[in-house]
Parts: C-alpha cells; structure tokens; sequence
C-alpha cells in the first residue's frame, strides 16, 4: 500500500532547491485538483444561476462598454464594437481576477497554513488555475460573438492556447509574488487596487493599441509611446495577441509574441523562486 | 518508498535544533524601519532585537513503532516542537529529519470548507494530507463509517455541529495511514463514546507499528499510553526516557513547586467570587489537609490516612449547624460527598471559632487531582452559610504497590479455594 505518492520524507526545506520543490509540488497534484473543485463549487455554491454567471458577467460588461462607447461617444470607427471589446475584456479580466485572488491566497487560508504542512505553492497555483476555468468557460462567449458577426476563424488560431499559457504563466508569475509580500506587508491588497486600475487604462483593452503615437515629447525626450508600450506592458503585448487572432485574423507578431513569452517566464521562474525562499516561514508569520 | 530505507533508520531525527522568534514583531513592520533597512547605515543592529526562544538545542531521535509522550508546563515548548515536526515552522538552527508520511491530530477540521459537503471535504482535506484521489476513494467508506455521520455525509459542513465536525477530522487523519501521528490533546474533544471510539483507533494504529508522539496536559494519559516520555521545559528536555520514570519524576517535581506557590500565595485569592458564597453568619476560615503525623500535605499516596481540617468562626450563636465536603476529580467526577447529618454527628449549636474534623482512615482514592469542595449550612439545608466550591486541590500519587487502575480501591479482599496444581 506504499506507493510514490504516499511516502513523504523530508528534511528542512531551506536546503531543498527549486527542484525538489516542484517535486513536492507534483506529489500533491491531487492536492491542487482539489483546491481548484473547491473554489470554483464554493463560488457556485448558493448562487441561483451557478457557473453562468461566468458568461453573463462578461456579457453584461460587453454591454456596458458597448453603450457607452458606440451610444455616448458615438464618434468611434471601431467596427463590431463588441466582438472588439470582447477580445479585450476576457484576457483583462481573467488577468485582474487571477492577480488579486490570488493575493490572499495565502494569507486567507491562514488556519490551513499555521496547522498543516503542505507544498505552500498550491494555493496561489489552485486560484489561478481556477481562474483560467472561468476564463476558458467564458471564451465560448467570445467564440459565439465571433459566429454571429461572420469572422472567418483565422489559420492561425492554433496559437490561442500559447497565447493563454503564456498569460497563465504570467499571472501565476505576479500570484506567486504578491501572494508573498501580501504575508509581510497588507498593504499590497491596497495598493495593487490602485496599480491595477492604472493598468486598466495603461492597457488597450477599450482602445485599439494603433491609437498610441508613434512618437510623442514627454519632458523634452522623444518617446515611441506605441512600442514601448508594447515592451513595457506585456499585457498590452497579450491583448493584442488575442485581438490578432480573434478579432482582425492576423498571425500574431512573432517578435513580440516571444518576447511576452520570454517576460512571462522571467517572472514566473523569479516569482516561483521568490514564494519557496519565503515559504518557510508563512507558519509563523500569517 | 520508506520501505527501502534501512531498519536502523530513525523516523524521526532533531540535531541541535533550536527555534528563535524575534519578540517585537510589530515594529518591524513599520515604513520607517522598511526603509532603514536599505540604509547601511541606519540598519538595526540584530542585538538590540529582543529574542525569544522557545526550543533551544533540542536532540532526540524517534524509532519506528514508539509511542512518545511529552510532559511539560505551559510554555515549555511542546506545541513548537509538535509545529517543528510536521514542517509548518522551519527551526532556525539545527536539523530535522522525517523519514516517513506524517499526520497530525491538531487540527481537526482545518481546511473545512464550509459549503462544500462532508464528502466532498473528505477529498479536499484527505489531498491536504498528501494522499491521492484514488486513495481517498479506496478509503472513503471506512471514513464515513468511523465519522458516524449518517446522512450528514453529503450535507455542507457548515450545518455541522462542533463534535461533527470534530469526528469528521479526527476520521480523516486516522486514515491517512501516516508513519508518524502527532496527537495534541484532542482526544478532550466529543463526547465520551467517541472519545472512548478514538483511544481504541490510536490502540490499532499503535499496534499495527504506527509511531505516535503525543503531547497531553494530563500525565496520567502520558504514563497510561506511551512507553517513552520527554519531559520538555524551558525549551530544553530536561529528561527522556521510560514513560513511567519520566512522568514520575516530572510529578513529584512539579508537585513540589506547586505547593510552595500554594503556600506563599495570599490568603484572599481564595475567596474568589464565583467560588465561594454563602450569607456569611459562619465562614469556613482554614482547610487543612493533615498526614498520620499531623502535617500539613497536599499530596497523598493511596492508602494513607487523611484528616481534613475545618477551621470555623460562627459570629452568632448557631443551632444544629451541618458540616459537609465533597470531593471532585479533576474531570468533573463527584467521587463523594459526605456531611455531618449522613454521619449522625449531631452539633447541638456552634458561637466562635472551632474545628470540625473529617478523618478518612485509608485513602480509598487513586492516582489523579481531586478538588475538595466544604459547606456549612443549617439543619434543614435552606440557609448555606459558607460554601467553598472546589478550592482546595488533593493530589492522589501513583501507589508504590498495589492497586493502581480507576478512580478507587474498594479495599476489598482476595480469597482463594482451590486444589491447585498438586
């Protein structure tokens, strides 16, 4: 009745690597499995209309940016406004949801943490990966909206599960991080309210990225405003990427996709390292 | 896996381990003291913090299929060690070495989530554990049959009740089939047939080799279920060795001290409030507890005469006045209670001071804390004068020879007829 899975033998995990972290971590995949059924029955659980609410919010807020922009600020030349806005809103907002769910991730599983050992990397890697399920759910929205309006599916859509790997890598890389400082410091619930509201406007989710100026005098320097944010923002990069592929079908900019790719493994690798090396003392300090 | 490992192997291994907390937490959080840190120059000298160690320099080792108990007072370090075992704290120094799967019963019920059914939190905290679905799925009968929780089973845990709840917890970490069972004492926790249900589920594991570690406020659990006993103080151990040495040691040492703080404490801490009351026409003004030779003891060894000591001031003249005391168990147990009226000793008035005198010829009690409780009321028990509810505390020592299990001897007699073997 032993098996690899049972056993568990461990010495302090201040001397253990990155590697047998992720080890451990792979020995308690059912454990993530079962946090991920428990998040997403719990959000479910005493709602009247469950799991569609997973489609009807992005629906609702499709309408909303709908009217105001084609009904208020009617002088847009955006054609198929929703499916547009649509293509930005979903990545958008599995992107804030995941990062700020995730942020208490550890810290709200507080009587979990002070009273059993598991492989801490769970919670955040559990909320996030219940995210993309809401994400994923609400991606048929998205391909229903591009049925009605007659896009053709591009060729290139083989790339979007990349694009959202790349975007989940990402977002666990930000959960893993600010899960963390979030033990340390509460402030990081705050303040990250207010950097994720800046974010929202810094990225073309409602405006199409062709809309920043190529160059533009800011304090006397001449800026590419367009490719830096391009360079800076990796969610600008990912939008962008969904939009390609989605909305103009367009194979996506090679260039850029790589390098968003390779941002979001430097943050994932660094943000990893950064949980397990505080870890260790999430027992004492939640 | 653990299988391949060597039989010399310890299961548990502690080298020189020692935890450190740093005492002012608070402060250190502050943005002032944030921003200091990256200034060379203003960085906190680490010797100015003030440290707190709860375990210093702690070594031992745990076999496979030991059953060790730790004694020790409040603060000594027990729960920081139990938290060091299962990987929740990282020792500051030193290292520790676990060579198996480890379960602990101190946290019953956490990770709960209270929408989700007991079913489906069978799965959910059986993962917690480590254990796979499919292991879950293979075990789940024999949870849901040891939980007893009938139909309760697929309803959401947060309609349980506090012992459910209790039973669904302690069920899932029994079958978790660990290597290694801490137990911090939960077993308190149910009602009496599920605790009595639990002592025999540690019973099995124990004998099917399962090593377990508990830590117990009562050392009479200590003696009565380990074989090996640490006694932990100061965060040090100050003894390790056959439970029953150790647990004996521990007692008389911490008896010792307790009569001395009992001794020295002022006279007014026992008229608390909500233990003592009565309309005060006569008080109870001393209790002694009296040994064959007339000292003053607090501890006992069964079998050994008592005489308790009532020291009275009636301030009026009172008639026909009734005496009585009773004796709990620590736990709550009424043992007795006998008074002046039962006995037929009839006090025709009382005015003053004086003494009433209870002098039991052959402690019947066994090993364990008792609470003496005395009352003085009227004839027809409608006035209480004085009544001191459990304040004064008897501590019954392990026999040296003779009868040692339950709440008394009944200082029966063994006979026997018989051929025997001729």
């Amino acid at each position: 009745m032993v098996n690899a899975v049972n056993a568990r033998g461990y010495t302090s995990s201040r001397k253990r690597g990155l590697w047998a972290h992720l080890l451990e971590l792979f020995r308690f995949r059912d454990l993530v499995y079962n946090l991920v059924l428990r998040e997403l029955k719990a959000r479910y659980k005493n709602s009247l209309l469950g799991f569609f609410w997973s489609l009807l919010n992005p629906l609702a807020m499709m309408l909303v940016f709908t009217v105001v922009f084609t009904v208020f600020m009617p002088n847009n030349s955006i054609d198929k406004f929703p499916l547009f806005i649509l293509c930005g809103l979903l990545p958008w907002q599995y992107f804030t949801a995941g990062v700020m769910s995730s942020i208490n991730a550890v810290t709200g599983n507080a009587n979990l943490v002070k009273k059993v050992y598991f492989p801490r990397e769970a919670l955040p890697l559990a909320t996030v990966l219940a995210n993309l399920v809401h994400f994923l759910l609400a991606l048929v929205l998205l391909f229903a909206a591009a049925f009605l309006y007659q896009v053709p599916l591009s060729p290139w859509i083989w790339m979007l599960p990349l694009v959202i790997l790349i975007q989940t890598c990402f977002i666990l890389g930000l959960a893993f991080i600010l899960s963390t400082l979030n033990v340390f410091y509460r402030d990081t619930l705050m303040v990250m309210d207010v950097v994720i509201l800046a974010w929202f406007f810094l990225t073309p989710v409602f405006y199409p990225i062709d809309i920043l100026p190529q160059s533009q005098e800011v304090l006397g320097f001449t800026l590419n405003v367009h490719r830096l944010m391009y360079i800076l923002n990796p969610m600008a990069s990912l939008i962008s990427a969904y939009r390609d592929l989605l909305y103009w079908g367009y194979r996506t900019d090679l260039d850029f996709f790589l390098r968003t790719a390779l941002t979001a493994l430097v943050i994932l690798v660094f943000g990893y390292w950064f949980f397990v090396r505080y870890s260790s003392r999430f027992g004492e300090e939640v | 896996m653990e299988s391949d490992a060597p039989a010399q192997e310890p299961l548990l291994e502690f080298r020189n381990v020692s935890k450190c907390f740093p005492l002012h937490r608070a402060e250190r959080r502050t943005l002032p003291s944030l921003l200091r840190r990256f200034v060379p120059g203003l960085r906190p000298d680490p010797s100015q913090q003030r440290l707190f160690w709860p375990l210093r320099q702690v070594s031992f080792t745990v076999q496979r299929g030991e059953t060790l108990g730790i004694v020790g007072p409040n603060g000594a370090g027990k729960s920081t060690l139990l938290k060091l075992v299962t990987g929740i704290l990282e020792p500051t120094e030193g290292e520790i070495r676990v060579n198996g799967r480890v379960a602990s019963l101190l946290e019953l019920g956490a990770g709960f989530h209270p929408d989700l059914t007991g079913r489906e939190n069978i799965f959910l905290n059986g993962s917690i554990y480590g254990l796979s679905r499919r292991t879950i799925q293979e075990r789940m009968p024999d949870i849901i049959d040891f939980a007893d929780l009938g139909e309760f089973i697929d309803t959401p845990v947060k309609h349980y009740s506090s012992g459910m709840y209790v039973r669904l917890g302690f069920a899932i970490a029994v079958h978790t089939e660990p290597d290694l069972l801490l137990v911090d004492e939960v077993l308190a926790v149910g009602d009496a047939a599920f605790q009595r249900k639990s002592l025999e589920r540690l019973d099995e594991l124990r004998r099917q080799g399962v090593t377990v570690i508990f830590v117990s406020h009562s050392p009479e659990m200590v003696r009565s279920l380990s074989t090996r006993a640490l006694w932990l103080e100061d965060g040090t151990i100050w003894a390790d060795g056959p439970a029953e040495v150790v647990v004996a040691r521990y007692l008389a040492e911490t008896w010792a001290s307790e009569e001395e703080s009992t001794k020295q404490a002022p006279a007014e801490e026992k008229e608390e409030e909500p233990r003592r009351w009565g309309t005060g026409k006569l008080l109870i003004e001393e209790v002694r507890l009296l040994d064959s030779q007339g000292q003053e003891r607090r501890h006992f060894h069964p079998g050994e005469p008592l005489t308790i000591e009532i020291h009275y001031c009636a301030k009026n003249r009172i008639p026909e006045p009734v005496f009585g005391l009773a004796i709990h168990r620590s736990d709550g147990v009424h043992v007795t209670g006998p008074n002046t009226a039962f006995a037929g000793c009839r006090i025709p008035w009382v005015e003053g001071p004086g003494v009433v005198r209870y002098r039991i010829p052959s402690l019947p009690l066994l090993e364990g804390s008792y609470h003496i409780s005395l009352a003085a009321h009227n004839q027809e028990d409608t006035e209480m004068f004085d009544y001191h509810d459990r304040l004064y505390l008897l501590r019954v020592l392990a026999p040296v020879e003779g009868e040692r299990y339950g709440l008394m001897t009944l200082q029966g007699e063994w006979s026997w007829n018989g051929t025997g073997t001729s």
